[in-house]
């Protein structure tokens, strides 16, 4: 996919023909210096933003062609995300924030349940009756971990998750969601700077300049980031 | 609950000073509508009563073109026959030219409005007996009760003088009589006969060479609300006679219309300031919505459509409208109750009719209930408008 924002003289290219694909179950990283694009490709795929050209195709959907309503109920049903400040909502409870998104859905039937459960998973069985505003910032991103996860979605897309978290709580962050996606099978893509925090994943994906190449990103970049 | 009227208190209430603003712009719409009503709504209807109770009755019974020459008794006992009716009395009125001698001084006074009476049935059908405040109510042939504005102008007089008093006949000859003043009546407000003189009217029937003619007949219901039906039972049973009944309403109309005018100008300004009040809730909502630009953007990015955001922001609108019309109708209400029980009166004179027009009051109340969602359309379309990957950017 193609992205370029504005025009004529002003015209910048983004994402420049990036290709990438993404198996079930997999941990994707998407590493790059600041400015390479990784935030404006994590859009893309999150549906939050329309390439200018190309197409991405989430479980066999092609969803350049979904209007407005239909990306939204996409990105309800088939997407996770989580946020580089966990982005809760401080004026409900941690439960009320994961359950958000199902009843943002309509699928209520055991929407508590599968959220009490996901909070337990995540460490905040004690926590979900609080006010969003009352927990720690790594309590917050385990919160919107469990947000991510209510829904089953096809794929979790996380925006520099540890970025605003001390390296213990990253740590423990990082292996939450390696955790979870080995126990529920879940896709996660993952933009990061803190590449060594993730250890082995599936697949490294580096963008440079707006291009996408599958690998590492060489040590020399690795500085600028 | 629905989560999205849950999210629209929750952001509403934790900004209570948005909500406490926006609440309080509602309530002093409302506020101004029911003060000017209880007003200018108050005075109208007291003007109303007085006329009516001092002048024209529920039912006013004059002839079309000329005196009423039916005997007074045949009458009035039709009326009181009819279970509505409180009781009926006789009136005619001229105008009459007085003088009386005041520390030696004559003083005159010419076409001073004068009323003739029939003391015992006047004081069952009327109240202006009531507003004699010195002396008493005419109870004699010779007796004569004048308004504290003639008194004034004939330079003081008081209960016990002696007033010569001039009508012309229907003949054109000058009939005068000497009166004893029996009381002065003034009434607050001054719709009773301030600027009138009140007499018994066989005497003044003798002065107008008119014997057995009447000019109207004051009806007083015990329920006003018959005053039609009333009026039309008459006319049908008189079918051969020039009668001309007429309720209040109508018999009043002439004064009145004026005062309605007034009152639909003063309403047009309370709603005006109703207006006011959804533009203060546009801006306050527009402040809310500012202020939201990242939750609007989450709730996007995790799935909410723009008609779910929509809802969101116009929940809020309804709950400004709810809270602000219940508070602002208690506070109307609470000012009528004030004013009802304190006799508030206008200009300290006249004591205003107050009355909880429960019709007005909802009606209030729900519009200004529908005004705050109205002016919650415009931010709420503005939320909507909000791409989700620019609202995640005020991060």
């Amino acid at each position: 996919m193609t992205k370029i924002y504005g025009e004529g003289e002003n015209k910048v290219k983004a994402l420049d023909n990036a290709t990438l694909s993404v198996e079930q179950g997999e941990i994707v990283l998407i590493v790059g210096s600041s400015g390479s694009g990784k935030s404006t490709l994590l859009n893309m795929i999150g549906l939050l933003d329309r390439p200018t050209k190309g197409k991405i195709f989430i479980d066999g959907v092609d969803t350049t062609t979904l209007d407005d309503d239909k990306i939204s109920s996409f990105r309800n049903k088939k997407l996770g995300f989580i946020f580089q400040f966990s982005n809760l909502l401080t004026d409900l409870t941690v439960l009320e924030n994961v359950l958000l998104p199902r009843q943002i859905g309509g699928t209520n039937d055991t929407a508590e349940k599968d959220a009490k459960d996901l909070l337990k998973a995540v460490g905040l069985g004690d926590q979900m009756y609080k006010r969003a505003n009352k927990i720690s910032g790594g309590q917050a991103q385990r919160a919107a971990i469990a947000r991510g996860l209510i829904n089953k979605p096809s794929i979790v897309l996380a925006d520099e998750p540890t970025g605003n978290l001390d390296s213990v709580t990253s740590e423990t962050i990082v292996q939450l969601m390696k955790s979870m996606a080995k126990k529920l099978n879940q896709t996660f893509v993952i933009v990061t700077h803190d590449r060594q925090h993730f250890g082995d994943v599936d697949k490294v994906i580096t963008i440079k300049d707006g291009k996408a190449f599958e690998g590492d990103m060489p040590p020399e970049m690795e500085v600028v980031a | 609950m629905e989560y999205r009227l849950r999210l629209a208190k929750r952001m509403l209430f934790n900004k209570k000073g948005s909500l406490i603003g926006a609440v309080l712009a509602v309530t002093i719409g409302i506020l101004v509508i029911h003060v000017n009503f209880v007003i200018f709504q108050g005075l109208f209807d007291a003007i109303v009563r007085d006329i009516s109770d001092y002048r024209n009755g529920d039912i006013l019974v004059t002839d079309e073109a000329d005196y009423i020459d039916k005997s007074d008794l045949s009458i009035v006992s039709w009326f009181e026959r009819i279970p509505y009716v409180e009781a009926a009395t006789p009136r005619l009125s001229s105008t009459a030219e007085m003088n009386m001698t005041k520390n030696g001084k004559l003083i005159e006074e010419t076409r001073i409005p004068i009323v003739g009476i029939d003391p015992f049935r006047d004081v069952r059908a009327s109240t202006v007996h009531e507003t004699v405040s010195e002396g008493s109510y005419v109870f004699s042939r010779n007796s004569i009760v004048l308004g504290s504005n003639v008194a004034r102008d004939l330079g003081g007089a008081q209960v016990g003088d002696s007033v010569k008093v001039l009508v012309v006949d229907r003949w054109g000859e000058d009939q005068i009589r000497r009166f004893t003043v029996s009381g002065i009546a003034q009434s607050p407000g001054g719709q009773g006969f301030d600027y009138t003189a009140v007499i018994h009217i066989d005497t003044l029937r003798d002065m107008m060479n008119r014997q057995g003619d009447t000019g109207s007949f004051m009806v007083k219901l015990n329920d006003p609300t018959k005053a039609f039906e009333v009026k039309e039972f008459f006319l049908r049973s008189f079918p051969n006679d020039d009668f001309l009944a007429e309720t209040i309403e109508e018999s009043a109309e002439e004064q009145l219309a004026g005062f309605r005018s007034g009152i639909a100008m003063i309403n047009m300004i309370g709603y005006f300031g109703m207006m006011s009040s959804a533009f203060a809730i546009v801006t306050i909502q527009m402040m809310l919505v500012n202020g939201k630009t990242r939750e609007i953007g989450v709730m996007r990015s995790i799935g909410a459509k723009r008609k779910d955001i929509l809802i969101i922001f116009i929940f809020q609108g309804m709950i400004i409208g709810a809270i602000g019309a219940g508070v602002g109708t208690a506070a109307g209400l609470g000012y009528t109750f004030y004013a009802k029980e304190t006799k508030m009166s206008f200009n300290n004179s006249l004591p205003l009719e107050v009355t909880y027009n429960w019709e007005k009051i909802i009606q209030t109340a729900l519009t200004s209930f529908v005004l705050a969602i109205i002016a919650s359309l415009y931010p709420s379309y503005r939320a909507t408008k909000l791409l989700p990957v620019e609202a995640m950017r005020t991060v």
